[in-house]
């Protein structure tokens, strides 16, 4: 008596409308998380860009019109993101984030410019933040301009049929960039004295009181001679020989005459 | 009194030695501080930006010292050998005042040395590399300096920064007010170059593919050559004026055993 009467077909309806519903979102989970790119690399994190590696042999089962577009959001706009919001909307657009788009989209390219196998030895990323010249731009919303702060962020990828979603990557991990500190916070005050420094003022400092005290010495005997001692020696005189004639030597030839 | 006679014989002799020994190490002085004042490498204007340049005033002595040594070295000789007692006085009172400005270039050139840390100089490369608005005409000079003493640091030295070019990522600098991080993640010739002087792979640059940039550091090309002036003039003069002391020493004792 308290069973409602049912339709015939309404226990085979539900699955079906459910399957229905799935096909319309046709929305492909990968299972694969945008990562940072190698750390060999210098620029990985600077103070508004980061490098990501491409997502190479990921969306193996897109449609050739299918744009790949990557995300990136603020930590708090992952949880009520939603895929529908089309890229170029104020809602997604670069020049409003994060204060009015807690998430922008951009960087969208086609499956052919990650083309899968990659070539060995190749570099594949994406270098996130790097054209200022859109930056401000308000007519380009999907510009990859750089990050204002320096987050934490979180990107993934997602690939559009038009503007159905059809493929998505996982979220990333928080991806922090670097602070710059302020050139005052570094200390420039010396490293104190060295031992060689410190060795070789005070030994010069000693030989010249030394030396001082010699010339005290020799100023203070240079009048005395009284520093006599049995080892003084005499310059040696320059002696000249004089002819000395005397008288007898001049006389005689007088008196033989 | 023979004996006493070859004693002061060989006392003369001893100090005829002593006083040429001077005479070419103030020569040899002389031409080491020339070379150094003469700024073979360029890193002068550094100094000079950091107002500490006395490793240079200490070079300026060291010349002049240089030659005061082998003028009085040649006057000693002439009074040993005479054996003239006012001669020998003054020579002594001449090397005395010599013996202390080259104590004070020692002295200076050492301890000047110790503030040349690589945290003076990145601050100072951090405030002045491309400075754009100067305050006066010393502060333009000064900035220009140190921006070009950069530019061709990095580009002969293949070298960025002081410790590397995260130095320009860690701190905020003038340099980075005027040029995007996104643009100049550090400064262009951090980038290998060309034949022509310009990068190779300015995206290979810019996101730091080892082999496209300089990723080691400018300290040792600015260190070295200052470790060397700077020890070359301290230590050099250090061993001069050890000999010259023994050399007066005798002096003094020959002065005392003339008789007039």
């Amino acid at each position: 008596p308290h069973s409602r009467p049912r339709h015939p077909g309404a226990r085979t309806m539900l699955p079906l409308l459910l399957l229905l519903l799935a096909t319309a979102h046709g929305l492909d989970k990968l299972h694969y998380t945008p990562t940072l790119a190698s750390s060999t690399l210098g620029g990985l994190r600077t103070t508004s860009t980061f490098v990501l590696e491409q997502p190479r042999c990921i969306f193996t089962n897109l449609q050739g019109n299918a744009v790949i577009w990557l995300v990136v959001a603020v930590p708090e706009a992952v949880a009520n993101f939603s895929n529908s919001v089309r890229p170029g909307t104020p809602e997604r657009a670069f020049q409003g984030f994060p204060a009015s788009a807690p998430a922008y989209m951009t960087l969208n390219t086609t499956l052919l410019n990650y083309p899968c196998p990659r070539a060995p030895g190749e570099i594949t990323v994406l270098r996130v933040g790097s054209e200022t010249s859109c930056a401000g731009d308000g007519t380009r919303p999907t510009c990859n301009g750089p990050l204002p702060g320096p987050g934490p962020y979180r990107v993934k990828f997602l690939a559009l049929e038009g503007s159905k979603p059809v493929a998505e990557t996982e979220w990333s991990e928080l991806i922090t960039l670097r602070t710059a500190r302020p050139p005052g916070s570094i200390p420039a005050m010396g490293s104190g004295r060295s031992a060689g420094m410190i060795a070789l003022t005070t030994i010069l400092s000693i030989l010249f009181a030394i030396l001082l005290a010699g010339l005290v010495a020799m100023l203070v005997f240079w009048g005395s001679d009284a520093c006599g001692s049995s080892s003084t020696f005499s310059k040696p005189e320059v002696v000249s020989v004089q002819r000395y004639n005397t008288h007898h030597v001049h006389d005689q030839p007088a008196a033989q005459l | 009194m023979a004996k006493s006679g070859d004693g002061i014989h060989i006392l003369q002799g001893l100090l005829v030695f002593g006083n040429v020994v001077i005479g070419m190490c103030g020569i040899a002085l002389t031409a080491e501080c020339i070379f150094f004042v003469s700024d073979p490498h360029g890193l002068y204007p550094l100094l000079e930006a950091t107002e500490n340049d006395d490793i240079y005033a200490a070079a300026w002595i060291g010349i002049f010292v240089g030659f005061a040594l082998f003028a009085l070295s040649i006057l000693g000789i002439f009074g040993v050998i005479k054996s003239n007692k006012t001669l020998l006085l003054v020579y002594v009172i001449l090397m005395l005042i010599t013996y202390a400005f080259e104590m004070a270039s020692c002295i200076t050139a050492a301890t000047h040395r110790d503030f040349l840390t690589p945290n003076l100089f990145l601050k100072q490369m951090l405030e002045r590399y491309q400075k754009s608005e100067t305050v006066n005409n010393n502060d333009k000079w000064m900035t220009e300096g140190v921006t070009k003493t950069w530019d061709k640091l990095m580009l002969q030295n293949q070298c960025c920064g002081v410790r590397g070019p995260s130095d320009w990522q860690e701190y905020a600098s003038a340099f980075r007010t005027m040029h995007s991080d996104a643009d100049f993640p550090w400064p262009r010739n951090c980038c290998v170059m060309d034949a022509r002087g310009s990068p190779v792979n300015l995206d290979g640059c810019k996101l730091g593919v080892p082999g496209y940039y300089n990723s080691n550091g400018c300290y040792d090309a600015i260190s070295g050559p200052m470790n060397t002036h700077a020890w070359g003039v301290a230590w050099f003069g250090f061993a001069i004026l050890c000999w010259t002391f023994c050399v007066l020493l005798g002096t003094m004792f020959y002065w005392s055993r003339i008789e007039y």
